[in-house]
Protein backbone atom coordinates (compact mmCIF):
# COMPACT_ATOMS: atom_id res chain seq x y z
CA UNK A 1 0.00 0.00 0.00
CA UNK A 2 1.40 3.53 -1.11
CA UNK A 3 1.98 5.81 2.04
CA UNK A 4 2.88 9.48 1.93
CA UNK A 5 3.99 11.52 4.83
CA UNK A 6 1.78 14.80 6.27
CA UNK A 7 3.60 18.03 6.20
CA UNK A 8 2.05 19.42 8.92
CA UNK A 9 1.91 16.77 11.77
CA UNK A 10 5.03 14.32 9.89
CA UNK A 11 2.86 11.18 10.21
CA UNK A 12 2.79 8.52 7.73
CA UNK A 13 -0.55 7.68 6.44
CA UNK A 14 -1.92 5.64 3.27
CA UNK A 15 -2.14 7.80 0.24
CA UNK A 16 -5.61 7.38 -0.15
CA UNK A 17 -6.31 9.12 3.38
CA UNK A 18 -4.06 12.23 2.57
CA UNK A 19 -5.36 15.67 0.92
CA UNK A 20 -3.65 18.08 -1.45
CA UNK A 21 -3.79 21.68 -0.35
CA UNK A 22 -1.99 24.11 -2.33
CA UNK A 23 1.09 21.55 -3.29
CA UNK A 24 1.50 20.27 0.41
CA UNK A 25 0.30 17.20 1.27
CA UNK A 26 -1.60 16.95 4.57
CA UNK A 27 -3.93 14.10 6.76
CA UNK A 28 -7.09 14.41 7.76
CA UNK A 29 -7.02 16.32 10.68
CA UNK A 30 -4.35 18.57 9.64
CA UNK A 31 -5.57 19.48 6.45
CA UNK A 32 -8.87 20.87 8.06
CA UNK A 33 -6.71 23.19 9.93
CA UNK A 34 -4.14 24.34 7.04
CA UNK A 35 -7.32 25.35 4.78
CA UNK A 36 -8.57 27.51 7.89
CA UNK A 37 -4.78 29.00 8.15
CA UNK A 38 -4.68 29.48 4.10
CA UNK A 39 -7.93 31.40 4.34
CA UNK A 40 -7.22 33.51 6.77
CA UNK A 41 -3.93 34.59 4.84
CA UNK A 42 -6.01 35.39 1.57
CA UNK A 43 -4.55 32.22 -0.01
CA UNK A 44 -6.60 29.54 -1.94
CA UNK A 45 -8.51 27.11 1.06
CA UNK A 46 -10.29 24.51 -1.38
CA UNK A 47 -7.89 21.04 -0.80
CA UNK A 48 -8.76 17.82 -2.23
CA UNK A 49 -8.00 14.27 -1.78
CA UNK A 50 -4.23 13.57 -3.06
CA UNK A 51 -5.51 10.60 -4.60
CA UNK A 52 -7.64 12.39 -6.96
CA UNK A 53 -4.23 14.11 -7.79
CA UNK A 54 -3.74 10.90 -9.75
CA UNK A 55 -6.72 11.16 -11.95
CA UNK A 56 -7.23 13.63 -14.75
CA UNK A 57 -9.70 16.05 -13.44
CA UNK A 58 -11.35 16.87 -16.63
CA UNK A 59 -11.63 12.91 -17.94
CA UNK A 60 -10.84 10.84 -14.66
CA UNK A 61 -7.83 8.84 -16.67
CA UNK A 62 -5.14 7.56 -14.45
CA UNK A 63 -2.29 9.60 -14.81
CA UNK A 64 0.11 8.77 -11.66
CA UNK A 65 3.02 10.77 -11.80
CA UNK A 66 3.55 10.91 -15.72
CA UNK A 67 5.38 13.86 -16.98
CA UNK A 68 2.89 14.11 -19.74
CA UNK A 69 0.38 15.75 -17.04
CA UNK A 70 -0.93 19.27 -17.32
CA UNK A 71 -1.38 21.00 -13.84
CA UNK A 72 -3.57 23.92 -13.94
CA UNK A 73 -4.31 25.41 -10.36
CA UNK A 74 -4.15 22.78 -8.34
CA UNK A 75 -5.14 20.40 -10.71
CA UNK A 76 -3.92 17.91 -12.70
CA UNK A 77 -5.23 16.86 -16.27
CA UNK A 78 -4.03 14.70 -18.65
CA UNK A 79 -2.28 15.46 -22.25
CA UNK A 80 -5.36 14.51 -24.25
CA UNK A 81 -7.77 17.23 -21.79
CA UNK A 82 -4.77 19.58 -20.95
CA UNK A 83 -5.22 22.12 -23.83
CA UNK A 84 -9.14 22.02 -23.69
CA UNK A 85 -8.58 23.73 -20.09
CA UNK A 86 -8.98 27.38 -20.75
CA UNK A 87 -10.42 29.84 -18.59
CA UNK A 88 -14.27 29.88 -18.97
CA UNK A 89 -14.32 33.93 -18.23
CA UNK A 90 -18.40 34.97 -18.63
CA UNK A 91 -18.59 35.49 -22.93
CA UNK A 92 -19.14 38.87 -23.88
CA UNK A 93 -22.73 37.91 -25.65
CA UNK A 94 -23.76 37.24 -21.87
CA UNK A 95 -22.33 40.06 -20.73
CA UNK A 96 -24.34 42.05 -23.01
CA UNK A 97 -27.45 39.86 -22.52
CA UNK A 98 -27.18 40.07 -18.66
CA UNK A 99 -26.63 43.83 -18.95
CA UNK A 100 -29.91 44.22 -21.60
CA UNK A 101 -31.96 41.82 -18.88
CA UNK A 102 -30.83 44.43 -16.24
CA UNK A 103 -31.96 47.08 -18.59
CA UNK A 104 -35.79 44.80 -19.45
CA UNK A 105 -36.26 44.83 -16.03
CA UNK A 106 -35.77 48.56 -14.94
CA UNK A 107 -38.06 49.02 -18.41
CA UNK A 108 -40.36 46.72 -16.94
CA UNK A 109 -40.58 48.34 -13.82
CA UNK A 110 -40.67 51.55 -15.29
CA UNK A 111 -43.74 50.35 -17.66
CA UNK A 112 -45.55 49.18 -14.90
CA UNK A 113 -45.59 51.84 -12.76
CA UNK A 114 -49.27 53.03 -13.46
CA UNK A 115 -50.22 49.39 -12.94
CA UNK A 116 -48.28 49.17 -9.49
CA UNK A 117 -50.20 52.33 -9.06
CA UNK A 118 -54.14 51.06 -9.99
CA UNK A 119 -52.60 47.48 -8.42
CA UNK A 120 -52.29 49.03 -4.80
CA UNK A 121 -55.60 51.37 -5.00
CA UNK A 122 -57.21 48.28 -5.79
CA UNK A 123 -55.45 45.97 -3.04
CA UNK A 124 -56.27 49.34 -0.43
CA UNK A 125 -59.54 49.26 -1.75
CA UNK A 126 -60.08 45.53 -1.34
CA UNK A 127 -59.45 45.34 2.70
CA UNK A 128 -62.61 48.25 3.72
CA UNK A 129 -64.69 46.01 1.56
CA UNK A 130 -63.99 43.25 3.59
CA UNK A 131 -64.35 44.83 6.61
CA UNK A 132 -67.97 46.35 5.49
CA UNK A 133 -65.91 50.06 5.46
CA UNK A 134 -67.20 50.51 1.61
CA UNK A 135 -67.67 54.31 1.19
CA UNK A 136 -64.41 54.08 2.37
CA UNK A 137 -62.96 51.51 -0.28
CA UNK A 138 -64.90 53.12 -3.18
CA UNK A 139 -62.47 55.87 -4.42
CA UNK A 140 -59.77 53.68 -4.37
CA UNK A 141 -61.58 51.32 -6.48
CA UNK A 142 -62.68 54.41 -8.61
CA UNK A 143 -58.82 55.35 -8.99
CA UNK A 144 -57.88 51.74 -9.88
CA UNK A 145 -61.02 51.31 -12.57
CA UNK A 146 -60.07 54.82 -13.98
CA UNK A 147 -56.27 52.91 -15.07
CA UNK A 148 -57.87 49.50 -16.14
CA UNK A 149 -61.36 49.59 -16.57
CA UNK A 150 -61.72 45.81 -17.78
CA UNK A 151 -60.64 44.04 -14.39
CA UNK A 152 -62.91 41.84 -13.02
CA UNK A 153 -61.89 42.24 -9.69
CA UNK A 154 -61.18 45.95 -9.51
CA UNK A 155 -65.17 46.05 -11.32
CA UNK A 156 -66.95 43.95 -9.27
CA UNK A 157 -65.14 45.18 -6.05
CA UNK A 158 -66.15 49.10 -6.93
CA UNK A 159 -69.60 47.82 -7.87
CA UNK A 160 -70.03 45.81 -4.52
CA UNK A 161 -68.52 48.47 -2.40
CA UNK A 162 -70.69 51.36 -4.50
CA UNK A 163 -73.89 49.27 -3.90
CA UNK A 164 -73.62 48.40 -0.27
CA UNK A 165 -72.89 52.34 0.50
CA UNK A 166 -76.22 53.24 -1.63
CA UNK A 167 -74.30 54.79 -4.87
CA UNK A 168 -76.00 53.04 -7.20
CA UNK A 169 -75.05 55.22 -10.13
CA UNK A 170 -71.20 54.08 -9.44
CA UNK A 171 -72.21 50.49 -9.35
CA UNK A 172 -73.51 51.26 -12.81
CA UNK A 173 -70.81 52.95 -13.98
CA UNK A 174 -68.41 50.38 -13.03
CA UNK A 175 -70.71 47.52 -14.20
CA UNK A 176 -71.00 48.99 -17.58
CA UNK A 177 -67.59 50.34 -18.28
CA UNK A 178 -66.42 46.86 -17.89
CA UNK A 179 -67.12 45.33 -21.50
CA UNK A 180 -70.91 46.91 -21.01
CA UNK A 181 -71.44 44.42 -17.65
CA UNK A 182 -69.67 41.37 -19.51
CA UNK A 183 -67.73 39.51 -17.32
CA UNK A 184 -65.44 36.16 -18.49
CA UNK A 185 -66.43 34.15 -15.33
CA UNK A 186 -70.57 34.11 -14.34
CA UNK A 187 -70.22 31.95 -11.72
CA UNK A 188 -67.37 33.71 -9.93
CA UNK A 189 -68.63 33.90 -6.11
CA UNK A 190 -67.41 37.63 -6.41
CA UNK A 191 -69.45 37.93 -9.69
CA UNK A 192 -72.87 36.27 -7.82
CA UNK A 193 -73.08 38.31 -4.97
CA UNK A 194 -72.72 42.01 -7.12
CA UNK A 195 -75.04 40.16 -9.63
CA UNK A 196 -77.18 39.28 -7.01
CA UNK A 197 -77.06 43.00 -5.10
CA UNK A 198 -77.32 44.40 -8.34
CA UNK A 199 -80.81 42.88 -8.57
CA UNK A 200 -81.98 43.79 -5.40
CA UNK A 201 -81.18 47.10 -6.13
CA UNK A 202 -82.42 47.35 -9.42
CA UNK A 203 -85.62 45.97 -8.35
CA UNK A 204 -85.82 48.67 -5.36
CA UNK A 205 -85.57 51.44 -7.61
CA UNK A 206 -88.20 50.36 -10.16
CA UNK A 207 -90.62 50.15 -7.58
CA UNK A 208 -89.49 53.76 -6.33
CA UNK A 209 -90.29 54.66 -9.65
CA UNK A 210 -93.24 52.74 -9.86
CA UNK A 211 -94.51 54.65 -6.42
CA UNK A 212 -93.46 57.63 -7.86
CA UNK A 213 -95.62 57.34 -10.46
CA UNK A 214 -98.19 56.84 -8.24
CA UNK A 215 -98.00 59.50 -6.00
CA UNK A 216 -98.76 61.97 -8.55
CA UNK A 217 -102.50 59.87 -9.00
CA UNK A 218 -104.99 61.35 -6.31
CA UNK A 219 -105.66 59.19 -4.35
CA UNK A 220 -102.70 56.70 -4.83
CA UNK A 221 -101.14 57.82 -2.11
CA UNK A 222 -101.34 55.82 0.05
CA UNK A 223 -100.18 52.83 -2.27
CA UNK A 224 -97.46 54.80 -3.61
CA UNK A 225 -96.32 54.92 0.35
CA UNK A 226 -96.82 51.61 0.81
CA UNK A 227 -94.31 50.67 -2.40
CA UNK A 228 -91.70 53.36 -1.51
CA UNK A 229 -91.43 51.39 1.73
CA UNK A 230 -91.01 47.91 0.52
CA UNK A 231 -88.52 49.69 -2.18
CA UNK A 232 -86.44 50.95 1.02
CA UNK A 233 -86.40 47.95 3.11
CA UNK A 234 -84.94 45.87 -0.53
CA UNK A 235 -82.22 48.87 -0.85
CA UNK A 236 -81.83 49.33 2.78
CA UNK A 237 -78.14 50.84 2.03
CA UNK A 238 -79.71 53.09 -0.58
CA UNK A 239 -80.81 55.65 2.44
CA UNK A 240 -82.06 58.51 -0.08
CA UNK A 241 -85.18 56.07 -0.77
CA UNK A 242 -86.20 55.31 2.74
CA UNK A 243 -86.15 59.46 3.33
CA UNK A 244 -88.30 59.48 0.26
CA UNK A 245 -90.25 56.73 1.43
CA UNK A 246 -91.19 59.20 4.78
CA UNK A 247 -91.65 61.70 2.45
CA UNK A 248 -93.76 59.79 1.40
CA UNK A 249 -95.61 59.45 4.45
CA UNK A 250 -96.42 63.10 4.58
CA UNK A 251 -98.88 62.67 1.77
CA UNK A 252 -100.82 59.39 3.55
CA UNK A 253 -100.87 61.96 6.67
CA UNK A 254 -102.38 64.51 4.53
CA UNK A 255 -105.04 61.78 3.12
CA UNK A 256 -106.11 60.77 6.41
CA UNK A 257 -106.25 64.44 7.63
CA UNK A 258 -103.79 63.84 10.52
CA UNK A 259 -101.56 67.27 10.38
CA UNK A 260 -100.15 66.59 13.16
CA UNK A 261 -98.52 63.53 11.79
CA UNK A 262 -97.73 65.92 8.95
CA UNK A 263 -95.92 68.41 10.24
CA UNK A 264 -94.03 65.93 12.76
CA UNK A 265 -92.65 64.31 9.59
CA UNK A 266 -91.96 67.40 7.73
CA UNK A 267 -90.42 68.96 10.58
CA UNK A 268 -87.83 66.15 10.89
CA UNK A 269 -87.61 65.91 7.40
CA UNK A 270 -86.21 69.45 7.41
CA UNK A 271 -84.01 68.95 9.97
CA UNK A 272 -82.15 66.05 8.55
CA UNK A 273 -81.80 67.72 4.87
CA UNK A 274 -82.65 71.89 4.68
CA UNK A 275 -83.57 71.73 1.02
CA UNK A 276 -85.54 73.83 -1.20
CA UNK A 277 -88.38 70.55 -1.26
CA UNK A 278 -88.53 69.84 2.55
CA UNK A 279 -88.53 73.65 3.23
CA UNK A 280 -91.65 73.32 0.95
CA UNK A 281 -93.38 70.26 2.44
CA UNK A 282 -93.06 72.13 5.90
CA UNK A 283 -94.48 75.40 4.33
CA UNK A 284 -97.53 72.56 3.13
CA UNK A 285 -97.84 71.25 6.84
CA UNK A 286 -97.91 73.94 8.55
CA UNK A 287 -100.82 75.38 6.43
CA UNK A 288 -102.78 73.17 7.06
CA UNK A 289 -102.00 73.26 10.62
CA UNK A 290 -103.32 77.03 10.45
CA UNK A 291 -106.20 75.96 8.28
CA UNK A 292 -107.42 73.83 11.18
CA UNK A 293 -106.70 75.77 14.00
CA UNK A 294 -106.61 79.72 12.89
CA UNK A 295 -103.42 79.63 15.15
CA UNK A 296 -101.08 82.78 13.11
CA UNK A 297 -98.17 81.54 14.54
CA UNK A 298 -98.38 78.75 11.82
CA UNK A 299 -99.57 80.83 9.60
CA UNK A 300 -96.59 82.96 10.07
CA UNK A 301 -93.70 79.85 9.70
CA UNK A 302 -95.82 78.54 6.59
CA UNK A 303 -94.78 81.85 4.88
CA UNK A 304 -91.16 81.42 6.49
CA UNK A 305 -90.81 78.31 5.26
CA UNK A 306 -91.96 79.06 1.89
CA UNK A 307 -89.48 81.96 1.55
CA UNK A 308 -86.83 80.22 2.56
CA UNK A 309 -87.93 77.19 -0.05
CA UNK A 310 -87.49 79.60 -2.30
CA UNK A 311 -84.15 81.22 -1.15
CA UNK A 312 -82.80 77.74 -1.86
CA UNK A 313 -84.00 76.99 -4.74
CA UNK A 314 -83.29 80.71 -6.67
CA UNK A 315 -80.26 78.82 -8.58
CA UNK A 316 -82.32 76.15 -10.15
CA UNK A 317 -85.12 77.27 -12.75
CA UNK A 318 -86.88 73.74 -12.62
CA UNK A 319 -87.25 73.99 -8.71
CA UNK A 320 -88.13 77.42 -9.02
CA UNK A 321 -91.64 76.60 -11.58
CA UNK A 322 -92.52 73.93 -9.27
CA UNK A 323 -92.34 76.31 -6.19
CA UNK A 324 -94.29 79.45 -8.29
CA UNK A 325 -97.21 76.90 -8.30
CA UNK A 326 -97.15 75.46 -4.55
CA UNK A 327 -97.34 78.78 -3.54
CA UNK A 328 -100.26 79.58 -5.52
CA UNK A 329 -101.92 76.50 -3.74
CA UNK A 330 -100.37 77.27 -0.56
CA UNK A 331 -101.91 81.17 -0.12
CA UNK A 332 -104.76 79.64 -1.02
CA UNK A 333 -104.87 77.41 1.65
CA UNK A 334 -104.07 79.94 3.99
CA UNK A 335 -106.24 82.66 3.18
CA UNK A 336 -109.20 80.11 2.44
CA UNK A 337 -108.18 77.97 5.41
CA UNK A 338 -109.75 74.78 3.16
CA UNK A 339 -107.13 72.36 2.82
CA UNK A 340 -107.69 70.52 -0.68
CA UNK A 341 -105.66 68.22 -2.89
CA UNK A 342 -103.29 70.01 -6.00
CA UNK A 343 -105.34 67.55 -8.13
CA UNK A 344 -108.56 69.16 -6.76
CA UNK A 345 -107.27 72.87 -6.58
CA UNK A 346 -106.13 72.07 -10.39
CA UNK A 347 -109.59 71.11 -11.55
CA UNK A 348 -111.08 73.91 -9.64
CA UNK A 349 -108.89 76.54 -10.59
CA UNK A 350 -107.04 75.40 -13.55
CA UNK A 351 -109.14 73.71 -15.62
CA UNK A 352 -108.11 74.05 -19.66
CA UNK A 353 -104.35 75.02 -17.96
CA UNK A 354 -101.56 72.73 -18.57
CA UNK A 355 -101.28 71.75 -14.40
CA UNK A 356 -97.25 71.97 -13.45
CA UNK A 357 -96.87 69.70 -10.66
CA UNK B 1 -51.43 15.80 -19.76
CA UNK B 2 -50.01 16.06 -22.95
CA UNK B 3 -46.24 15.79 -24.24
CA UNK B 4 -44.32 18.75 -25.49
CA UNK B 5 -40.71 17.77 -26.89
CA UNK B 6 -38.40 18.91 -24.61
CA UNK B 7 -35.94 20.89 -26.98
CA UNK B 8 -39.52 22.87 -28.02
CA UNK B 9 -39.83 23.92 -24.48
CA UNK B 10 -36.28 24.22 -24.27
CA UNK B 11 -36.06 26.52 -27.43
CA UNK B 12 -39.44 28.32 -25.99
CA UNK B 13 -37.83 29.46 -23.04
CA UNK B 14 -34.55 29.94 -23.41
CA UNK B 15 -33.65 32.81 -21.47
CA UNK B 16 -34.43 30.98 -18.39
CA UNK B 17 -32.30 28.22 -19.34
CA UNK B 18 -29.32 30.78 -19.95
CA UNK B 19 -29.80 32.04 -17.11
CA UNK B 20 -29.30 28.72 -15.17
CA UNK B 21 -25.59 27.95 -16.94
CA UNK B 22 -24.62 31.51 -16.01
CA UNK B 23 -25.70 31.53 -12.71
CA UNK B 24 -24.06 27.88 -12.32
CA UNK B 25 -20.63 29.51 -14.16
CA UNK B 26 -21.28 32.69 -11.30
CA UNK B 27 -21.09 30.36 -8.46
CA UNK B 28 -18.30 28.26 -9.87
CA UNK B 29 -16.24 31.57 -10.61
CA UNK B 30 -16.98 32.80 -7.30
CA UNK B 31 -15.65 29.67 -5.15
CA UNK B 32 -12.87 29.29 -7.58
CA UNK B 33 -13.88 26.21 -8.84
CA UNK B 34 -12.34 24.91 -12.27
CA UNK B 35 -15.27 25.24 -15.26
CA UNK B 36 -14.05 22.15 -17.39
CA UNK B 37 -16.76 23.11 -20.30
CA UNK B 38 -19.86 25.62 -20.71
CA UNK B 39 -23.25 25.01 -22.87
CA UNK B 40 -25.65 27.90 -22.18
CA UNK B 41 -27.93 26.61 -24.71
CA UNK B 42 -28.13 23.89 -26.89
CA UNK B 43 -30.93 22.30 -28.19
CA UNK B 44 -30.42 18.95 -26.32
CA UNK B 45 -31.01 17.12 -23.26
CA UNK B 46 -29.40 19.10 -21.29
CA UNK B 47 -30.05 22.03 -22.97
CA UNK B 48 -27.42 23.87 -21.18
CA UNK B 49 -24.95 23.08 -18.79
CA UNK B 50 -22.00 23.26 -16.54
CA UNK B 51 -19.23 20.86 -16.02
CA UNK B 52 -16.84 22.05 -13.29
CA UNK B 53 -14.61 20.64 -10.71
CA UNK B 54 -15.86 18.47 -7.66
CA UNK B 55 -15.30 20.10 -4.13
CA UNK B 56 -15.23 19.22 -0.59
CA UNK B 57 -16.38 22.54 0.39
CA UNK B 58 -19.97 22.04 1.29
CA UNK B 59 -21.09 25.45 1.04
CA UNK B 60 -19.03 25.81 -2.33
CA UNK B 61 -21.19 22.68 -3.73
CA UNK B 62 -24.43 24.53 -2.18
CA UNK B 63 -23.82 27.34 -4.10
CA UNK B 64 -22.83 25.55 -6.93
CA UNK B 65 -25.95 23.12 -7.21
CA UNK B 66 -28.50 25.83 -5.67
CA UNK B 67 -27.56 29.22 -6.64
CA UNK B 68 -29.75 29.20 -9.86
CA UNK B 69 -32.35 28.13 -8.17
CA UNK B 70 -32.35 31.15 -6.32
CA UNK B 71 -31.25 33.60 -9.24
CA UNK B 72 -34.03 31.97 -11.75
CA UNK B 73 -36.58 32.28 -8.96
CA UNK B 74 -35.89 35.97 -7.67
CA UNK B 75 -35.24 37.07 -11.56
CA UNK B 76 -38.97 35.34 -11.92
CA UNK B 77 -40.33 37.42 -9.08
CA UNK B 78 -39.09 40.46 -10.46
CA UNK B 79 -40.42 40.24 -13.88
CA UNK B 80 -43.72 39.06 -13.23
CA UNK B 81 -44.10 41.46 -10.43
CA UNK B 82 -43.74 44.28 -13.43
CA UNK B 83 -46.41 42.16 -15.59
CA UNK B 84 -48.58 40.44 -13.14
CA UNK B 85 -51.58 43.50 -12.64
CA UNK B 86 -51.54 44.01 -16.45
CA UNK B 87 -51.98 40.56 -17.06
CA UNK B 88 -54.01 38.65 -14.22
CA UNK B 89 -55.35 41.30 -12.48
CA UNK B 90 -56.16 44.33 -14.21
CA UNK B 91 -56.85 42.87 -17.78
CA UNK B 92 -55.12 45.52 -19.89
CA UNK B 93 -53.83 44.31 -23.14
CA UNK B 94 -50.53 45.43 -23.43
CA UNK B 95 -47.88 43.80 -25.47
CA UNK B 96 -44.98 45.03 -23.26
CA UNK B 97 -46.69 43.40 -19.96
CA UNK B 98 -47.07 39.85 -21.67
CA UNK B 99 -43.44 39.87 -23.16
CA UNK B 100 -42.12 40.40 -19.50
CA UNK B 101 -44.68 37.91 -18.23
CA UNK B 102 -43.24 35.34 -20.59
CA UNK B 103 -39.38 36.41 -20.02
CA UNK B 104 -40.46 35.88 -15.83
CA UNK B 105 -42.05 32.63 -16.49
CA UNK B 106 -39.48 31.37 -18.68
CA UNK B 107 -36.94 31.50 -16.52
CA UNK B 108 -38.82 30.60 -13.58
CA UNK B 109 -39.16 27.19 -15.41
CA UNK B 110 -35.68 26.45 -15.33
CA UNK B 111 -35.44 27.24 -11.99
CA UNK B 112 -35.10 23.80 -10.45
CA UNK B 113 -31.26 22.14 -10.18
CA UNK B 114 -30.49 19.40 -12.31
CA UNK B 115 -30.51 15.84 -10.90
CA UNK B 116 -27.25 15.78 -11.47
CA UNK B 117 -26.30 19.25 -8.98
CA UNK B 118 -29.06 17.46 -6.48
CA UNK B 119 -27.24 14.10 -5.89
CA UNK B 120 -23.60 16.13 -5.07
CA UNK B 121 -25.48 17.54 -2.72
CA UNK B 122 -27.54 14.77 -1.68
CA UNK B 123 -24.66 12.95 -1.22
CA UNK B 124 -22.81 14.97 1.16
CA UNK B 125 -25.69 16.90 3.14
CA UNK B 126 -26.79 13.86 5.88
CA UNK B 127 -23.25 13.76 7.25
CA UNK B 128 -22.73 17.30 7.54
CA UNK B 129 -26.32 17.91 8.89
CA UNK B 130 -25.12 15.70 11.76
CA UNK B 131 -22.31 17.33 12.37
CA UNK B 132 -24.78 20.29 12.80
CA UNK B 133 -23.98 21.93 9.31
CA UNK B 134 -26.50 24.64 9.06
CA UNK B 135 -26.68 24.49 5.26
CA UNK B 136 -26.54 21.17 4.86
CA UNK B 137 -29.72 20.93 7.51
CA UNK B 138 -31.22 23.69 5.33
CA UNK B 139 -30.15 22.21 2.27
CA UNK B 140 -31.57 18.58 3.16
CA UNK B 141 -35.44 19.73 3.06
CA UNK B 142 -34.66 21.95 0.03
CA UNK B 143 -33.07 19.02 -1.92
CA UNK B 144 -35.51 16.65 -1.22
CA UNK B 145 -38.46 18.77 -2.70
CA UNK B 146 -36.56 19.30 -5.68
CA UNK B 147 -35.41 16.29 -6.41
CA UNK B 148 -39.75 15.09 -6.30
CA UNK B 149 -40.33 18.14 -8.42
CA UNK B 150 -37.28 17.38 -10.71
CA UNK B 151 -38.82 14.54 -11.09
CA UNK B 152 -42.54 15.63 -11.65
CA UNK B 153 -41.01 17.91 -14.59
CA UNK B 154 -42.52 14.96 -16.81
CA UNK B 155 -45.86 16.57 -15.32
CA UNK B 156 -45.30 20.06 -15.81
CA UNK B 157 -43.99 20.75 -12.70
CA UNK B 158 -41.30 23.25 -13.56
CA UNK B 159 -44.25 25.20 -14.97
CA UNK B 160 -45.91 24.75 -12.16
CA UNK B 161 -42.93 26.44 -10.37
CA UNK B 162 -43.02 29.02 -12.51
CA UNK B 163 -46.57 30.14 -12.33
CA UNK B 164 -46.84 29.75 -8.87
CA UNK B 165 -43.73 32.11 -8.34
CA UNK B 166 -44.59 34.41 -11.05
CA UNK B 167 -48.58 34.56 -9.28
CA UNK B 168 -48.50 34.17 -5.85
CA UNK B 169 -44.75 36.20 -5.28
CA UNK B 170 -46.43 39.26 -7.06
CA UNK B 171 -49.56 38.72 -5.17
CA UNK B 172 -47.44 38.91 -2.08
CA UNK B 173 -45.45 41.68 -2.84
CA UNK B 174 -48.47 43.72 -3.68
CA UNK B 175 -50.36 42.77 -0.54
CA UNK B 176 -47.65 43.30 1.55
CA UNK B 177 -46.99 46.79 -0.25
CA UNK B 178 -51.17 47.61 0.34
CA UNK B 179 -50.79 47.13 4.30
Amino acid sequence: MSEGTCSQCGQTFPVRSLFDLNGATFCESCVQKASKEAKERGLPSLYMPLISKSICARCNTYIGSSSDAVQIANLRFCSACGPLIKDWDYPQWLKISLVAVLLLLVVALAHGRKYFHAGREMYVGERPVDEGRYAEALPHLQEALRIAPRSDKAALLAAKAALLSGDYGSASKALQGHDGGHFEDADKPEFREVESLWKRATGALAKAEQAAKLQNQDGKEIEAARLMHEAASAYPQFQYLSFVAEAYDEGVAFVHKDYDAFVAIAEKQWKERPLANTAAALASALACKYATTGDNSYRQRSEEMLQRSREMAKDNPEAMKSLDEFAERNRYRLESRKIISKQEYDRLFRSGKNASK
Amino acid sequence: MFFIPGSVIAALTFPGVIIHEAAHLFFCRMFKLQVFEVCFFRFGNPAGYVIHQQTEDFKAQFFVSMGPFFANTLLCVLFCTAAFLPVWELKVFDPLAYFFYWLGLSIGMHAFPSTTDLSHLWAHAPGLAKKGNLLAIVSLPLAAVLVVLNYARVIWADLGYGIAVGVLGPIAIFRALAK
